[in-house]
């Protein structure tokens, strides 16, 4: 039923509704809902993306930290190293990025950490990340009665040396892809990904009249189109969604480890 | 061997959940698949968890499960065909194109995937844990009937707690034959010829019902399989992506491809004659 | 009254009390000000108009016209402030065509009250009015249930807050005029930059006896970053199975044409 009504998936829920709307019965329509008081969650918005090139990849994330109509702060990163031998994460080879609840993010980043630490020190050797990919699933789904409000986006270089983006649903449920946006403006930058990236949609000018046009071939992006593709997604982000802003920070993960920067945002 | 299977083994519900995750730090099995669970700190977690995760209850709860799918699955002469879509959906939003709802439980045996993906995903991993642990015990393979029914037993010990799946397990041993098992998270398992699970179930069993006979040729059954997919996608909006087409038999499972719809559509259309509901003609 | 046809009210509430989402209202997440000055006063708003936390319009006009010397912001849903205010506006109008006086502040005030009174809060606006009339210097603000304040200087929106700090530290009596349009420009950047709901750019409207100055995007403080590379298509990217083409020509058949040059606002675009 309501997938007939509402227009845009953007914009889910009523923005408004009616105060006094009659029920046949009162305690069943107020009740289910208002039956819990316990409301554990809330939505600090912002944005994530991740995507793989042949042998890199790139995980990025807006700085802005938010609830209702409030900043909270202007730097909170979103986009952590994950399983260094240190603290500072020097030596790391994963990066995990999370988005929604801000508190469950960095309960799951912190128990990751600890996992693929505690996995150095008996094997001596970094997890590699299919491993932790498939830790992560199932980090997420023991809490799968009580569940973290988290999008998460891991990513590293798998056994070959081939970018790998990992995302996940907040219950666990995952799967390798070339790119992945998540958070308040997943839906403004997926399809701007699946176009660019994945190239969805586009087919070789003059390849062929109606059914007979060839679709454009899929080839792995290089480093530098990708920093671009990253910069420009969230530049159009920002403009659009209010819950976006104030910074970019960007890891890039190669073989000679990772390289953070930071960019800024606009600030409105 | 005895060790091992002592320390992998545990009793299906685990009463006792500890709170503090230190524990599983140190504990290298309990990192693993368990059956330890967090719960929220309310008297009744499964209407809290409805409430926070059930996006067709409340609209707008802030978890949203990624849901909706057609499987298939059915038996003929030549062993199993097993056949599904690659959508997930999050409300009204489509998560992935590319999820692969056949779960290769083992390479003997296939799991399909319908309702909670997270859910799907994780027990039938689990599946693949218990019967490598049978063959570890009883040294010979375990049949599709056990192996149906532990994940029967497992989903019918969490009824009532939020799990959402609707699977089905396809296999071939020497004492069953091919062997075809539906289970969903209510504790219904059923044994049959023929299922379709999910949002484009009844599409798909439009097509395959019409066409489906037990002396299927393995040619005409993996085609059967694809077009009733393709039915359903065609139709149901919360499938579509890829046709995902495995064929099982005695020796093991075979992957027939992962191939986008649209092409497959277009195809069907114009070479054989269907859809001809849809034109490309301007008005 | 007439003009609002309340037909569909019992089924909408059934289909809403049912689980279906009702349709979103563009509301303005919005930071509106005024504030008095030494021989008038300045009213002045953000340009960002919100659908839940999508920006609808990123450079709307949120100050309204009443009369020649009687200017209105609105915060609250942005159809109700449109129409709210425009309705006002005529009834002014007539007002001072048949008394044959200038429309007054307090008048406007009392008649936007009334009507939002009438409707218990369902009509959404949110208003600073100001203006200069035979008696002197105004400034009100009305909320969506009907009532009313006067004050030296205002704030209301979400953003109101934010501006209201700005007003509270740096507000003086007697203000100049190019003071008051600092200040209030300062407040509406404080909900700008620190309330999400607002955004983009500062309108700002300054009436005095002589005359109202109207400086639409007075500030730009939020200018669009350029993409870093071009998006535009080769043409023969998109597949196409079926073409017509309908020539101008043949469109004169059934409609008279003729040319226009295009005009008004152009939208940013990329490319």
């Amino acid at each position: 039923m309501s997938a007939l009504f509402s227009q845009n998936p953007l914009m889910n829920g009523p923005n408004y509704s009616f105060s006094d709307t009659p029920v046949s019965h009162p305690n069943e329509a107020h009740g289910e809902l208002r039956e819990h008081r316990f409301n554990p969650y809330t939505d600090n918005g912002g944005s994530t993306l991740a995507i793989a090139g042949a042998d890199f990849a790139i995980v990025a994330g807006d700085t802005r930290l938010t609830s209702g109509y409030s900043i909270h702060t202007r730097y909170s990163p979103k986009v952590f190293k994950i399983g260094g031998t240190t603290a500072d994460q020097k030596d790391a080879t994963i990066v995990l990025s999370v988005v929604g609840f801000a508190a469950d993010g960095t309960a799951l980043r912190e128990r990751l950490d600890a996992a693929c630490k505690m996995y150095r020190y008996r094997h001596g050797k970094p997890m590699s990340v299919n491993a932790a990919a498939k830790r992560l699933s199932t980090m997420l789904y023991q809490k799968r009665f009580f569940p973290y409000y988290v999008y998460a986006i891991l990513a590293g270089l798998d056994e070959e040396g081939k970018g790998a983006v990992y995302s996940y649903d907040p219950v666990g449920s995952y799967e390798r892809e070339m790119c992945r946006a998540g958070g308040a403006a997943a839906s403004l930058i997926m399809p701007f990904l699946d176009n660019q990236v994945n190239f969805k949609n586009q087919h070789i000018p003059g390849s062929g009249e109606g059914h007979a046009i060839q679709e454009r071939e899929k080839k792995p992006l290089l480093r530098e189109q990708v920093e671009i593709l990253v910069k420009d997604a969230f530049d159009g982000a920002v403009e659009r969604h209010i819950e976006v802003g104030d910074g970019l920070q960007m890891m890039v993960i190669t073989s000679q480890g990772v390289e953070e920067h930071y960019l800024p945002l606009k600030k409105d | 061997m005895d060790t091992l299977v002592a320390r992998y083994s545990r009793p299906t519900y685990d009463e006792t959940v500890t709170e503090d995750m230190e524990e599983e730090l140190l504990d290298p099995v309990a990192s693993g698949l368990s059956l330890k669970f967090a719960m929220p700190p309310v008297a009744q977690p499964s209407s809290w968890l409805r409430s926070a995760t059930d996006d067709r209850m409340n609209p707008d709860c802030p978890i949203k499960i990624a849901h909706g799918t057609t499987t298939l699955a059915f038996r003929f002469q030549g062993g199993i065909i097993v056949a599904t879509d690659s959508r997930a959906t999050s409300g009204d939003w489509i998560a992935s194109q590319t999820v692969k709802k056949v779960i290769e439980i083992n390479d003997k045996m296939l799991g399909t995937m319908a309702g909670g993906a997270a859910d799907c995903q994780y027990w039938l991993a689990w599946l693949g844990m218990q019967c490598r642990l049978h063959e570890l015990r009883h040294k010979r393979r375990i049949s599709v009937a056990a192996a149906s029914k532990i994940l029967a037993n497992l989903v019918y010990s969490y009824k009532n707690m939020g799990l959402s799946m609707g699977t089905m397990c396809a296999g071939v041993t020497k004492e069953e034959g091919p062997a075809l098992y539906y289970i969903d998270s209510d504790g219904t398992r059923l044994a049959g010829n023929l299922f379709c699970v999910g949002s484009g179930q009844t599409f798909a069993y439009g097509v395959l019902d019409a066409e489906y006979k037990y002396d299927l040729s393995v040619e005409d059954a993996l085609a059967l399989g694809s077009r009733s997919i393709l039915a359903a996608t065609h139709r149901d909006a919360y499938s579509g992506g890829f046709i995902n087409l495995y064929h099982v038999k005695e020796q093991g499972w075979e992957k027939h491809g992962f191939s986008d719809t649209n092409p497959i559509f277009w195809k069907t259309k114009l070479e054989k004659g269907e859809f001809t509901n849809v034109t490309s003609e301007l008005v | 009254m007439p003009g609002f046809d309340f037909s569909n009210y019992n089924r909408n509430a059934a289909l809403h009390a049912r689980g279906v989402p009702l349709p979103k209202a563009t509301s303005t997440g919005t930071t509106i000000v005024g504030c008095i000055f030494d021989g008038g006063v300045v009213i002045a708003a953000d340009t960002r108009a919100t659908s839940g936390p999508i920006v609808a319009d990123k450079n709307c006009e949120k100050l309204h016209y009443i009369a020649p010397q009687i200017w209105c912001a609105g915060a609250g849903t942005a159809a109700d402030t449109e129409f709210t205010t425009s309705l006002i506006s005529s009834q002014l109008e007539l007002h001072s065509l048949s008394t044959d006086r200038k429309p007054r502040v307090v008048t406007c005030m009392t008649m936007l009250k009334q009507h939002l009174f009438r409707y218990q809060g369902h009509i959404g606006a949110y208003l600073v009015v100001a203006g200069v009339d035979p008696t002197g210097t105004h400034l009100f603000t009305v909320h969506a249930h009907g009532s009313t304040d006067k004050l030296p200087y205002v704030t209301m929106g979400s953003g109101s807050l934010a501006a209201m700090s700005v007003f509270e530290t740096q507000w003086k009596g007697s203000l100049t005029e190019q003071d008051a349009v600092n200040l209030c420009s300062e407040a509406i950047q404080a909900g700008i930059f620190n309330d999400l709901g607002s955004g983009s750019n500062v309108d700002v409207a300054i009436i005095t006896k002589d005359k109202t100055t109207l400086k639409r995007n007075h500030i730009k403080p939020n200018e669009r970053s350029k993409k870093l590379k071009s998006y535009a298509f080769e043409r023969g990217t998109t597949a196409v199975l079926k073409e017509k083409i309908i020539t101008k020509k043949e469109l004169g058949r059934f409609v008279d044409i003729e040319e226009v040059e295009p005009e008004g606002e152009k939208m940013d675009v990329d490319t």
